[in-house]
């Protein structure tokens, strides 16, 4: 056992601590540096954006939800195809076996929501 | 590169839980493929097969977990997952809870015309997480299984969404469990921290060098994970969203919830605790756990009493036998002493002397509680659940005490074996309960807690008061001139049938089991 099982992190936890820190500074130089003359026009809905009507706090339809879900669900199954398909040839049989599997799992799931009808925009 | 090793013996002890995924994908396509959108015709007939089809994978499953008790303790899958007597013992106690649950659904579901194949996916789906939580030897993966369980659950929880209550219940239960998982979690971060793995085996040998060196961590990570752990079995002081949520779920829900969810968790404590319990200070747990027994035996027994509705009535007993449950798992680290072997499979089972003999013991008296809980709560949310109407559930009187009195003249077998069940709560010779706590107590005596026995003596004297109430109204009240006779489900009387039969023949001749039982106290490891 490696005698400090931390320290693989040590890397990953200056990449957030850097990150962090250059969002902010990054964030900051930009209103102490940057010149602000604000006029009508500069203030205005900019370019392909739209008047904004009624309250951001309203009530969206579930069916955003769901399709948020559901693209949640085959995103990570992409997440774990792409390893996968780069050990493909050292994995072999037993790692195929283990991919089909889990895709039809997700196959059957995905014939679930299809028949159920939760892809059906309109209804 | 090497490939894990994994053979076909490896899925040995993830298959009741296999079946029972495979059996919530048949009855989720049932649903889609089968019914047919209209609301008449032949969409009833094959609404009505679904409980067949869950009683069928219920029964499957039980089956190999049956024939899981007598295979050889192993670890399975690299050590993230182990096949040992204990877990199957637990698989088995699920399986019972889920199919009594599924028999009571099918007739509550049938008279609110609300039959439809996701609610019993979903207790399939949610047995599955209890069974493989019982398996579980990897921190990661216990997390991911009371995940699979808990979602199940919140879902089911708010399955029949009509008024606020079951609303409240099941939001309440949404957030708290969210935030409990969220607490388990950051323990499991914490001693992963301190020890460099998340697997329990390889872990357990950590905690010596790790305590030594970063003490505060390790406690914390461990204080973190009994607290996660403690809101999922409803221990003082994190189960002040017992009463709300088990009066709000669907009484089916309640039921599994009070079975199988409690059971699992504690399967899930017990084997955290008792592989990383050695090199700790077994006073310090021993103490923790005897306080957390005696404030849940006597805060849930307590807070039951003032009850009239029945419903949180058990919500509230659920929480005292918790505390039985606990003190079994106090005494397990009274006497536990330094590990006699190598972790990794190494230690045969008996050769620990007196100590292992005792553990051994203990861990068969927490099994044994187990299943009691299991058959008599169920029981008891049965009867509740064929005595409710949907119209007062938003007023809150679909489960006062009222609505139980007289039930000898209009319905005698249910206020028979609503007697028994309440009985068997109370701990009353010769029922089932009555073995259980004996066995509980004699394990917490024979390790030394006696001043503890004696309070939970005492907590289930006074618990008996509430539970006789019920007897009481049921048999020396009149029936209420107005009350309509309840309508008679043949599901829901079969369950109450089934369960009658367990709580007074194993209450009986436990003997019954025995077999099992003297295997179940068999922990891979211990």
């Amino acid at each position: 056992m490696n005698p400090d099982p931390l320290a693989p992190y040590l890397p990953m936890a200056v990449l957030l601590l850097l990150g962090g820190v250059l969002a902010v500074v990054i964030s900051f130089l930009a209103s102490f540096l940057g010149p602000k003359k604000p006029t009508l026009q500069k203030a205005t809905t900019f370019e392909a954006g739209s008047e904004s009507s009624g309250h951001a706090r309203q009530r969206f339809a579930v069916k955003f939800y769901v399709v948020a879900l559901l693209f949640i669900v085959f995103d990570v199954e992409a997440v774990f195809l792409y390893p996968w398909a780069v050990k493909f040839r050292d994995l072999g049989w037993f790692g195929y076996g283990e991919m089909a599997v889990f895709a039809a799992t997700l196959v059957v799931g995905l014939a679930y929501v299809w028949k159920k009808g939760a892809l059906d925009w309109e209804t | 590169m090497t490939l894990p090793d994994v053979t076909f013996a490896d899925f040995h002890p993830i298959l009741p839980a296999l079946i029972l995924m495979l059996g919530g994908a048949v009855l989720l396509f049932a649903e889609v493929f089968l019914t047919p959108s209209a609301h008449h015709g032949p969409a009833h007939v094959s609404r009505a097969h679904q409980p067949i089809i869950a009683l069928v994978f219920t029964a499957a499953a039980a089956l190999v977990s049956g024939w899981l008790m007598f295979q050889p303790a192993r670890a399975v899958f690299l050590g993230f997952a182990v096949l040992d007597p204990f877990s199957a013992f637990l698989s088995l106690t699920v399986c019972v809870g889920l199919g009594l649950s599924v028999l009571i659904a099918a007739g509550f579901l049938r008279h609110r015309k609300a039959e439809r194949g996701e609610f019993y996916a979903l207790m399939l789906f949610g047995a599955a997480g209890m069974s493989l939580l019982g398996v579980s030897n990897e921190l990661v993966v216990l997390f991911i299984n009371i995940e699979v369980l808990s979602v199940s659950t919140y879902a089911l929880a708010a399955y029949l969404r009509r008024g606020p209550r079951p609303a409240e219940a099941a939001f309440k239960y949404f957030i708290l469990g969210a935030f409990s998982s969220a607490v388990l979690l950051y323990g499991i971060s914490l001693l992963y921290g301190a020890t460099g793995t998340t697997q329990l085996s390889a872990m357990a040998p950590q905690m010596s060098a790790a305590l030594a060196k970063t003490q505060g961590l390790v406690y914390l990570g461990l204080g973190l994970l009994l607290g996660g752990l403690a809101f999922k079995v409803a221990a003082v002081p994190f189960h002040m969203w017992t009463p709300d949520v088990y009066e709000g779920a669907p009484t089916p829900v309640t039921a599994l919830m009070s079975a199988g969810v409690k059971a699992a968790a504690f399967a899930a404590l017990v084997r955290v605790f008792l592989a990383l319990g050695h090199n700790l200070d077994s006073h310090l747990l021993a103490t923790l756990f005897a306080f957390l027994a005696l404030a849940t035996m006597v805060i849930g027994n307590l807070l039951a009493i003032p009850q009239r509705n029945v419903k949180r009535m058990l919500a509230y007993s659920s929480i005292a036998h918790a505390g039985y449950v606990l003190l079994g798992v106090a005494s397990l680290f009274v006497s536990g002493g330094a590990p006699t072997g190598g972790v990794l499979g190494a230690t045969p089972l008996a050769t620990g002397g007196l100590t292992a003999a005792l553990r051994q013991d203990a861990v068969r008296g927490i099994l044994f509680y187990l299943l009691a809980y299991t058959v008599s709560a169920v029981g008891a949310f049965g009867v509740v659940s064929a005595l409710e109407r949907r119209e007062e559930e938003d007023r809150g009187t679909a489960w006062d005490l009222d609505r139980f009195a007289g039930l000898v003249h209009r319905r005698p077998w249910w206020a028979v074996a609503m007697t028994a069940f309440m009985l068997s709560l109370g701990g009353i010779p010769p029922l089932v309960g009555f073995m259980g706590k004996l066995l509980i107590f004699k394990s917490a005596v024979d390790a030394g807690l006696v001043w503890l026995a004696v309070v939970g003596i005492l907590a289930s004297a006074a618990g008996a008061y509430y539970y006789l109430r019920v007897v009481v109204y049921m048999f020396m009240r009149p029936a209420p001139e107005t009350g309509v006779l309840p309508e008679r489900h043949g599901w829901t009387e079969a369950a109450l049938l089934l369960s009658t039969a367990a709580v007074v023949v194993l209450g009986i001749a436990p003997g019954l089991i025995s077999s099992w039982l003297s295997q179940a106290g068999k922990l891979f490891g211990q």
